[in-house]
C-alpha cells in the first residue's frame, strides 16, 4: 500500500490536462488543468456556475471532455461511462446517499460483491463479519445488520464512504459532504478522511465552508467561469485571497470603476418601505433584520451558503420563517405566503429563471399578465384588450425584443426573459423588488440594459434588494450593502464603505492584510 | 314542481347525500330496494350418473350438520345477480338447517385470495367446505390442506380440473354447453328457423363463453343450418357494451332479426339498442339469452324479449342435501348436473317470481 | 413529422371514414353517424375533464368509478325528477374529485397514486350505495335524455357539444384556464408568481369528477339502467388516449379541446370499424394498442422537437 510519505510528490494519481467541455455554445470548462497526488486532500473551489460540477462529472465519466485528456496513475485514460471510472478506483460521495435504504449496512457495503457459501447463496455470517471488520478499521461503530435508512444521515454517509473505499478506491470525491451533518458527525467524517489519506487515498473536497476547507485540505484548485485560475497549497493562501480569486476581484481594487451600467448608486432618507425583524429559520438564517427605503438599491452580500438567497425567499413569502416578521408600509405581512407578500407589494425575481420564473410553454403575453390576470379579467373572463394595454406598454418600455407578444417566452434570449419577468412584476405595481442574481446567464449587452432598468425603477421610488455573486455588480449598483455570513448579518456597508475591498473583507469575516496583486 | 317542495326535496336530498356518503349506506328514497332473496325455484337434479363417492372412500368421520362448522368460499365479487343469489341461497339453507356456524368468504375474483380464504376457514375449524371455484385450476394448495384433514369439499357452479372423490367429493353445477344448446332450441322454435343471427359473446377466454357458444353453434348447425350467424362480437357480459355493440351490428347488418346473448345483461343492452334503433324488441328483432335474472324474465313476460334459459344459482338446498347424505354414509355421485329451467312467453308471467 | 403531429388525428379520421365508406356496409348514413356520436359521448365527456387534468401535468384514473357512482346515485333520487337526481349524482361525483384534489394538492400524493386509490375505492362506494343492485331506470325524462333528439340532434350529443364549448371557453378565455396551463407548465414558477396553485389543482380535479359524473348520467340515461358494477370500466384509459391523440402532451401546460374531440371520435371510429367488420376481440385489442403506441410515439417526437 502506498503511503503519503513513501510517495514522491510528483507521482500523480489523477490528472486532467487542458480539459474543455461545451454545452450548446456555452463553455463550461475551458482548458482546465487539475492534478491530484496520492494521499492528498484537495479543495475544489468556485462560485456557482464556475464549472465544479462539470469537472467532477468529467472526472467520474459522466461527461466526455470535448478536448484535453485524463491521466490515471500516469497513463492516459478515458472513461466512457461512470462504471469505468468506478472500476478505476474513483468514487463519489454525494450529499444525498445513493444506497438502498431497506438493505442492511453490510449488504449495502458489499452490494454486488457479497461473499457466497458453497451453494452459491449469500453467506450472511461472512458478510456481516467483513462489514464489521471494515468499519472497525475506520473506528465506525454501528450494527451492520440494521437497515441503512434507520441510521442517522451522517452514519449513512460513513457507510457510503466505507463502501467506496472497500472497492479499492484511489480517489474519493466528496460533494458538499457536511451540508446535512451534525457537528459530531462532521468530526467523525474528518477522522475518516484522515485515515483514508494515511492509506494513500486522495480526496477531492468540494465545499463552501471555509473553516472546513482549511481544516481538512492541504491544497486547492479554484475554478472561475470554467477556467482553473489558481492551484496551490492552502497554507500559502489567506482566506481573503482565496475569496478574491473565487470572485475574480483583486483585493487591491478599492476604487469604484464603472464596469457596470449602474449609475450613481443612491440612498434615501425617506421612511422605510420594508422592515424585516429578526428573520430566523433553522439551519438557514438567524436573526436577520433589515430596512429598505423607497428609491434605494440595497445589495445583499455574502458567499454562497451565507443565507443571501434564503433571506430574499423569507421576504418574498417563499420560505416560511420560524421567527421574526416582515412589515411593508407598517403593515405586517403574513409569514410564508407568496400571495400575501405580493398583495403587500413585495415581488421577487427568482435566481433560477428557467425553472422558477418563466412558464416556458406560454406566450410572452401570458407570462407578463400571469400574476395580474385576476385584475385584468372581467367576471373571471380574460380581456384581451386589457391584457394588450399592459403588455404593449411594458414590451415597449422594457424594450423586449420579440416577433410579437404571442411568441413563446422560451424562444427568447435570457435577457429578454428576465425583462418579461420584470414586466410581470411591474404590472402588479410593486413597492419592493427583490432581485436574485438578476443578470446571471445574460449576455453583456442585455446585462447593461437590465442594470440600467434597475436604476430607473429605483428612481421611480421602488425599494430594491439585490443579490449578486458578482462583486462589482453589488458594489456599483448598491448604495448600501448588507453582508451576510453563516446565515446572519455580518456587517453593513454604507456610502463610502461600499467598496470591493470592504466587501471582500466582510465576506470572509476578517480584515484584509494581504495586498498582493493577483493574476 | 313549485318552488317550496323543490327546495324541500333538494334539502332532503342533500341531507340524504350527507348520510349516504358518511355511512356509505343507501338512503333509498324511491328506488325500490330489492334485497336478494332465495325464494325462487330450488335446483332439480338432472343427472347424477357416473362414479359415486362415499364417506368410506373419501375417509373422514360422520357428523351432524347441526353441530358442524361449514365454510363457503364464493369466487367472484357479488356485483351481479347470479353471485348474490348463490351466496344468499347458501346462507338461507344453512340457517334453515340450523348449521352451527357458517363461515362465508369472498375471493373478490382473486385466485390467491380464494386459496387463503379456504385455508383460513380450515384453520377456523371448518369441518366441511362448499367452494365456488374461481378457476378450473390453481386451487390445489387449498384443496390439499382440506384433503390432509379429511374435510369434505363440495364444489359448485364451476368444474375443477381435479379428481372427484379424491381432491373433492362432488361437483354440482349446470351444463353450460347444454344451456347454449337449449338457447338454440328456443331460438329455432321462436323464429320458425328463419332469420339472421348476431351473437353477443361473454368475456374472451372465459370457459362459460366457450361452452355457451359451442352448444349453440353445434345445435344450430344440426337443427337449422339455413339460419346464418352474421356477426359474433364480445360485449364482456356487460349491459352497456351489449348496447353499443348491438347498435353497431344492427347498423352494419340491417338483416339481423335475432340476437343471442351469453347472459341476460348483454341481452338487455341489446334490447335498449333495438329500441334506440326505432324497432320493437321481441317482434322486429328477437332476443334470447341465458341466466334467468328477474329483469330479463320480466321483459319476456312483457313480450319485449323472447326467451331466457336459466342458469340456476340457488345451490344451497342441493349442496347441503348432498353434504348431509354424504356425511350420513351414503354414496353420492361425483358429478351432479342440475336441471335448469327456461322462460318463454308462454310461462314467463307465471314463473317470473322464480327468477333471481 | 411536424405536419403529422399537428394533423395526424384528422388524417386518421379521414382515412378511416374512407375505408368504411368503401368496405363497411351501410356506413354512410345519418343514422350511423348519429350512433357514432351518441356512443362517443361518455368517453368524450370524461376526456374533457382528463384534458384539464393532464394540462396541469396530472392524470385522473378515477373517471370510470365516478361514472359508476353517479349511476348508483340516480335511482335513489330519480323520484324527485331528473334535475335533482342529476344534481345529486354530480354532487356525489364531486366528492370523489374533492378527495383526489385534496390528496394531490394539499398532501402532495402523486396524481396517479391518488386517483388510482379512488378508482378502486370509488367503484366500491358505488356498489355500496347501489346495494350491489342493478336497477332499471324508468323515469321518462331521463330516458328521453338518452333516447330522444331535438331537430335530429340527440340530447346526449347536445349535452356533449355544450360541455365541449364550455371547456373550450374555460381553457381559452378565463383566468382559471390560463392559470391551469401555467401550473401545468411550471408548478414552481406558478407558485412564485403568487398563483393559488393548490386551489387551481383542487378545482381541476373537481371539474374532472363533475364531468365524469355527467358522463355517468348520460350513459345511464342511454342504457335505461343503473349498472354501477360495470359502467365506465376502464373508460379513463380511452379518455387518456383520446386526449393524447388529440395533441395534449402528457407533460402538461397545454390543453387541446378540439383535438380531444377528434381523439375521442377517432377511438369511436376505430371501435366501430372493428365491430362492424366482425373482427374478433383479441385482434381488436391488439389494433387499439398499436394505435395508442403510434399516438404516443408521435407525441414523443413532439417533445423532442421542442
Amino acid at each position: 500500500m502506498i503511503t503519503p510519505t513513501g510517495t514522491p510528490r510528483d507521482a500523480t494519481v489523477l490528472e486532467a490536462r487542458g480539459v474543455t467541455k461545451r454545452f450548446a455554445g456555452i463553455t463550461a470548462l475551458d482548458n482546465v488543468d487539475f492534478t491530484l497526488h496520492p494521499g492528498e486532500s484537495l479543495a475544489l473551489m468556485g462560485e456557482n456556475g464556475a464549472g465544479k460540477s462539470t469537472l467532477i462529472k468529467v472526472l467520474t465519466g459522466v461527461y466526455q471532455p470535448d478536448a484535453g485528456e485524463l491521466h490515471l496513475g500516469g497513463t492516459t485514460t478515458t472513461f466512457a461511462r461512470p462504471l469505468d471510472a468506478q472500476r478505476s478506483g474513483i468514487s463519489t460521495i454525494y450529499q444525498e446517499v445513493n444506497l438502498i435504504p431497506l438493505l442492511s449496512v453490510a449488504q449495502n457495503i458489499f452490494l454486488g460483491r457479497e461473499p457466497r457459501d458453497r451453494w452459491g447463496l449469500i453467506d450472511f455470517k461472512q458478510l456481516n463479519e467483513n462489514a464489521r471488520t471494515l468499519l472497525d478499521t475506520y473506528d465506525i461503530h454501528v450494527n451492520v445488520r440494521r437497515p441503512l435508512h434507520r441510521l442517522a444521515l451522517g452514519m449513512q454517509q460513513m457507510v457510503a464512504l466505507a463502501r467506496a473505499v472497500s472497492i479499492d478506491a484511489r480517489v474519493v470525491i466528496m460533494d458538499e459532504p457536511t451540508s446535512s451533518l451534525e457537528a459530531r458527525e462532521v468530526e467523525t467524517l474528518f477522522r475518516v478522511i484522515g485515515l483514508l489519506r494515511a492509506q494513500g487515498i486522495a480526496i477531492v473536497y468540494v465545499s463552501h465552508r471555509m473553516d472546513e476547507i482549511y481544516r481538512v485540505c492541504d491544497s486547492v484548485t479554484v475554478l472561475r467561469d470554467g477556467k482553473s485560475v489558481h492551484s496551490g497549497l492552502l497554507a500559502d493562501l489567506p482566506r481573503v485571497e482565496l475569496v478574491s480569486i473565487m470572485l475574480g476581484r483583486s483585493v487591491e481594487k478599492t476604487k469604484r470603476e464603472s464596469l457596470t451600467a449602474f449609475g450613481s448608486a443612491r440612498t434615501s432618507s425617506q421612511a422605510p418601505t420594508l422592515i424585516a425583524t429578526d428573520l430566523t429559520r433553522k439551519h438557514q438564517i438567524s436573526g436577520i433584520s433589515l430596512e429598505i427605503r423607497p428609491g434605494e438599491v440595497v445589495g445583499l452580500g455574502g458567499l454562497l451558503g451565507s443565507g443571501r438567497s434564503e433571506t430574499l425567499k423569507a421576504l418574498a413569502g417563499v420560505m416560511k420563517v420560524d421567527n421574526g416578521h416582515v412589515r411593508v408600509g407598517g403593515r405586517l405581512v403574513k409569514n410564508g405566503s407568496v400571495s400575501a407578500a405580493i398583495r403587500a407589494g413585495i415581488v421577487m425575481l427568482p435566481e433560477d429563471r428557467k425553472a422558477e420564473g418563466i412558464i416556458p410553454n406560454l406566450s410572452i403575453r401570458d407570462n407578463i399578465v400571469l400574476a395580474a390576470l385576476p385584475r385584468l379579467s372581467v367576471g373571471g373572463f380574460t380581456s384581451r384588450a386589457r391584457q394588450d394595454a399592459i403588455v404593449d406598454v411594458f414590451m415597449k418600455r422594457l424594450r423586449i425584443k420579440a416577433t410579437s407578444s404571442s411568441q413563446l417566452v422560451s424562444e427568447l434570449s435570457g435577457g429578454n426573459q428576465q425583462k418579461v419577468m420584470i414586466a410581470r412584476w411591474l404590472a402588479m405595481n410593486p413597492r419592493v423588488l427583490l432581485l436574485d442574481e438578476p443578470t446571471r446567464g445574460i449576455d453583456v449587452g442585455a446585462k447593461a440594459e437590465v442594470q440600467a432598468l434597475i436604476n430607473e425603477l429605483a428612481d421611480e421610488g421602488l425599494a430594491i434588494v439585490m443579490v449578486s455573486s458578482e462583486v462589482e455588480e453589488v458594489v456599483e449598483g448598491s448604495a448600501r450593502v448588507i453582508v451576510l455570513r453563516d446565515g446572519s448579518v455580518e456587517t453593513e456597508l454604507i456610502g463610502d464603505e461600499v467598496t470591493e475591498h470592504h466587501l471582500l473583507s466582510a465576506l470572509v469575516g476578517e480584515p484584509i492584510t494581504v495586498t498582493k496583486e493577483l493574476p | 314542481m313549485t318552488a317550496t317542495p323543490l327546495r324541500k326535496a333538494l334539502f332532503s336530498t342533500v341531507a340524504c347525500a350527507a348520510v349516504l356518503t358518511l355511512a356509505l349506506t343507501g338512503c333509498t328514497n324511491t328506488g325500490e330496494s330489492k334485497a336478494a332473496t332465495s325464494g325462487g325455484a330450488d335446483q332439480v337434479v338432472k343427472s347424477s350418473d357416473g362414479p359415486t363417492c362415499a364417506l368410506a372412500d373419501y375417509k373422514g368421520d360422520k357428523f351432524e350438520l347441526a353441530d358442524a362448522v361449514v365454510g363457503f368460499s364464493q369466487s367472484e365479487k357479488e356485483d351481479n345477480p347470479f353471485r348474490i343469489a348463490e351466496t344468499q341461497s347458501i346462507k338461507d339453507e344453512a340457517a334453515k338447517l340450523g348449521v352451527k356456524k357458517l363461515i362465508v368468504t369472498n375471493a373478490q375474483s382473486t385466485l390467491s385470495k380464494q386459496i387463503s380464504d379456504i385455508q383460513d376457514m380450515i384453520s377456523q375449524g371448518a369441518q366441511a367446505l362448499i367452494v365456488a371455484p374461481l378457476n378450473s385450476d390453481g386451487l390445489e394448495p387449498a384443496l390439499s390442506v382440506a384433503r390432509e384433514k379429511n374435510i369434505p369439499v363440495i364444489t359448485i357452479d364451476r368444474l375443477l380440473n381435479a379428481e372427484g372423490c379424491s381432491d373433492y367429493v362432488t361437483f354440482l353445477g349446470s351444463d353450460f354447453v347444454e344451456q347454449g344448446k337449449r338457447a338454440a332450441d328456443q331460438l329455432i322454435a321462436g323464429t320458425g328457423g328463419e332469420g339472421s343471427i348476431a351473437i353477443l359473446l361473454g368475456s374472451s377466454g372465459n370457459g362459460v363463453t366457450t361452452d355457451r357458444l359451442k352448444g349453440f353453434v353445434d345445435q344450430m348447425a344440426a337443427e337449422a343450418p339455413d339460419m346464418e350467424i352474421v356477426a359474433q362480437q364480445t360485449a364482456d357480459f356487460s349491459r352497456d357494451k351489449g348496447q353499443s355493440v348491438t347498435e353497431q351490428l344492427l347498423q352494419a347488418n340491417p338483416e339481423i332479426t335475432v340476437i343471442y346473448a351469453h347472459n341476460d345483461e348483454m341481452g338487455l343492452g341489446a334490447q335498449a339498442a333495438i329500441i334506440a334503433a326505432g324497432k320493437t324488441p321481441g317482434k322486429d328483432i328477437q332476443i334470447y339469452s341465458i341466466d334467468g335474472t328477474r329483469n330479463a324474465v320480466e321483459q319476456v313476460a312483457a313480450g319485449a324479449y323472447n326467451g331466457v334459459v336459466e342458469s340456476n344459482p340457488r345451490f344451497g338446498p342441493l349442496a347441503f342435501a348432498t353434504l348431509k347424505s354424504f356425511l350420513s354414509g351414503e354414496a353420492v355421485s361425483q358429478s351432479i348436473v342440475i336441471e335448469d329451467g327456461e322462460y318463454d312467453p308462454s310461462n314467463a308471467a307465471e314463473k317470473v317470481d322464480l327468477a333471481y | 413529422m411536424a405536419y403529422l403531429q399537428q394533423y395526424g388525428v384528422y388524417i386518421a379520421i379521414v382515412l378511416l371514414l374512407m375505408y368504411n365508406a368503401a368496405f363497411t356496409s351501410n356506413f354512410i348514413s345519418v343514422d350511423n353517424f348519429r350512433t357514432q356520436f351518441i356512443q362517443m359521448v361518455p368517453v368524450l365527456i370524461v376526456a374533457l375533464g382528463m384534458a384539464l387534468v393532464i394540462g396541469t401535468q396530472g392524470i385522473d384514473l378515477s373517471g370510470g368509478a365516478v361514472m359508476a357512482l353517479a349511476a348508483a346515485v340516480i335511482p335513489l333520487y330519480i323520484g324527485y325528477g331528473l334535475i335533482p337526481a342529476a344534481a345529486m349524482a354530480i354532487f356525489a361525483g364531486c366528492l370523489i374529485g374533492v378527495a383526489n384534489g385534496a390528496m394531490i394538492a394539499f398532501i402532495g400524493v402523486q396524481p396517479i397514486v391518488a386517483t388510482l386509490a379512488l378508482m378502486v375505492a370509488g367503484r366500491g362506494i358505488a356498489l355500496v350505495v347501489a346495494n350491489e343492485q342493478l336497477k332499471s331506470v324508468t323515469n321518462p325524462t331521463i330516458l328521453s335524455l338518452g333516447r330522444n333528439s331535438i331537430v335530429g340532434v340527440p340530447y346526449s350529443v347536445l349535452v356533449a357539444v355544450i360541455l365541449v364549448a364550455v371547456v373550450a371557453l374555460l381553457v381559452n378565455r378565463t383566468t382559471f384556464g390560463k392559470q391551469l396551463v401555467a401550473v401545468g407548465g411550471s408548478r414552481r414558477a406558478a407558485e412564485l408568481a403568487g398563483l393559488p396553485v393548490k386551489r387551481i389543482l383542487m378545482t381541476t380535479y373537481i371539474l374532472a369528477a363533475a364531468l365524469a359524473a355527467v358522463a355517468g348520467i348520460v350513459a345511464t340515461a342511454r342504457l335505461g339502467a343503473s349498472v354501477p358494477s360495470t359502467l365506465g370500466n376502464l373508460i379513463e384509459l380511452s379518455a387518456i388516449t383520446a386526449v393524447v391523440i388529440g395533441g395534449t402532451p402528457l407533460t402538461g401546460g397545454k390543453v387541446k379541446v378540439v383535438g380531444t374531440v377528434a381523439g375521442a371520435l377517432l377511438l369511436q371510429l376505430i371501435a366501430a370499424t372493428l365491430i362492424k367488420n366482425n373482427v374478433p376481440d383479441a385482434y381488436s385489442q391488439i389494433t387499439q394498442a398499436v394505435i395508442i403506441l403510434i399516438a404516443v410515439y408521435i407525441q414523443r417526437g413532439k417533445l423532442a422537437v421542442r
